[in-house]
């Protein structure tokens, strides 16, 4: 306990405010308790994301080309493939994250591995390389063929032909 | 159940991936939301958030009510944006939401980013009904805000469970060492 008339030091502050965004949200009447947006909004989000995602394979190829040519890239130019390596990963960053929204976590999952492939400790062997390779076709066969969710059979065999390749070329 | 309108409200979008940033504002308009601006990394943010402290005019709005945010993106992530908003001197607004959208592989990473003082995760793959939760659990559930020697946030401790190890916290709200401020 504190000494009578010495006051403690502040060692935690709580910080209460109002609750201003529930005042903007529910209008100058207010409400107390959980409020919702209409069913007919959200509706039209979901209508505008599915709108979205018919477009999706499009963008999605347009990715696909810059991976192959910064692959061919890293064929012609051997000694600059540090560069071309961090171009690969970036737009691997870019198609993971977007993949399973759109519908086709497939293309996520290859999309990450070949992430981690191209990281900056990664090795650059013409093994590497083709490995690489091996990632984009198989993104190619996802898009051309509208692969979507896990794929089942095909899915299965395109990451088993992955998984393949990177055993072939015993790189890691 | 009654009705919010989001109207009034303005979100800044901070990703720097193209379609994702056009889904996430698309989706938020729909839903209504009066302002939206976006921003392709944390950087660009932190600017910005300057610019609406200091030329409202210009900004085009006079506040941010909602950060959300990617967390991988360069070269100022989100974790680094979340941090300025709030520690830095010069932040605009330390107690504001912040929405970290987080990929797949970064789920053991969350911890690191709640010690930090984030609001809510949005997790990807995301669908508009989790990012409308997410702005409803911004609305309808804020949190005190605790500053201690070691955090500044919301209150991490969402629900009151018990705790197997027995209580660790060792001061309450008649504590002589804690000071509450209302507003």
């Amino acid at each position: 306990m504190a000494e009578p008339g010495v006051k403690p030091k502040v060692k935690v502050r709580f910080y209460r405010f109002q609750n201003r965004l529930k005042e903007k949200a529910a209008g100058a009447a207010g409400f107390k308790g959980s409020g919702e947006i209409s069913a007919d909004l959200l509706a039209k989000a979901e209508a505008a994301l599915q709108q979205m995602s018919e477009d999706y394979p499009d963008w999605v190829s347009k990715l696909v080309d810059r991976l192959y040519e910064q692959h061919r890239r890293c064929v012609d130019t051997p000694g600059q493939r540090r560069s071309f390596f961090e171009e690969l990963r970036r737009v691997a960053h870019d198609m993971r994250g977007q993949g399973g929204t759109f519908g086709y976590p497939l293309i996520s999952e290859v999309a990450e591995s070949l992430y981690q492939f191209t990281g900056p400790h990664s090795g650059q062997s013409d093994n590497h390389i083709e490995v690489i390779k091996a990632h984009i076709d198989a993104m190619r066969v996802i898009i051309r063929n509208r692969v979507k969710g896990d794929g089942g059979a095909i899915g299965e065999q395109l990451l088993k032909a992955l998984r393949a390749a990177i055993e072939k070329y015993n790189v890691k | 159940m009654a009705k919010y309108d989001l109207e009034r409200f303005s979100i800044l979008i901070v990703e720097d991936n193209l379609f994702i940033r056009a889904l996430i504002a698309n989706s938020l308009k729909t839903m209504g939301v009066g302002r939206l601006f976006t921003c392709e990394d944390g950087g660009e943010a932190i600017e910005f958030l300057k610019l609406v402290k200091t030329d409202p005019m210009k900004a085009g709005t006079m506040t941010i009510d909602i950060i959300v945010s990617d967390w991988q993106m360069s070269p100022v992530d989100g974790m680094m944006l979340l941090r300025w908003v709030r520690r830095h001197k010069d932040s605009t607004d330390r107690f504001i939401p912040f929405i970290m959208i987080t990929a797949f592989s970064e789920a053991e990473r969350v911890a690191e980013a709640r010690d930090l003082g984030v609001t809510e995760f949005l997790s990807k793959p995301f669908s508009i009904e989790s990012v409308w939760k997410k702005i409803l659990a911004v609305i309808d559930r804020p949190r005190q805000f605790v500053h201690t020697a070691t955090y500044f946030g919301p209150d991490r401790r969402r629900q009151d469970l018990g705790h197997e190890d027995g209580e660790r916290r060792t001061l309450d709200d008649r504590s002589p060492e804690v000071e509450i401020i209302r507003g």
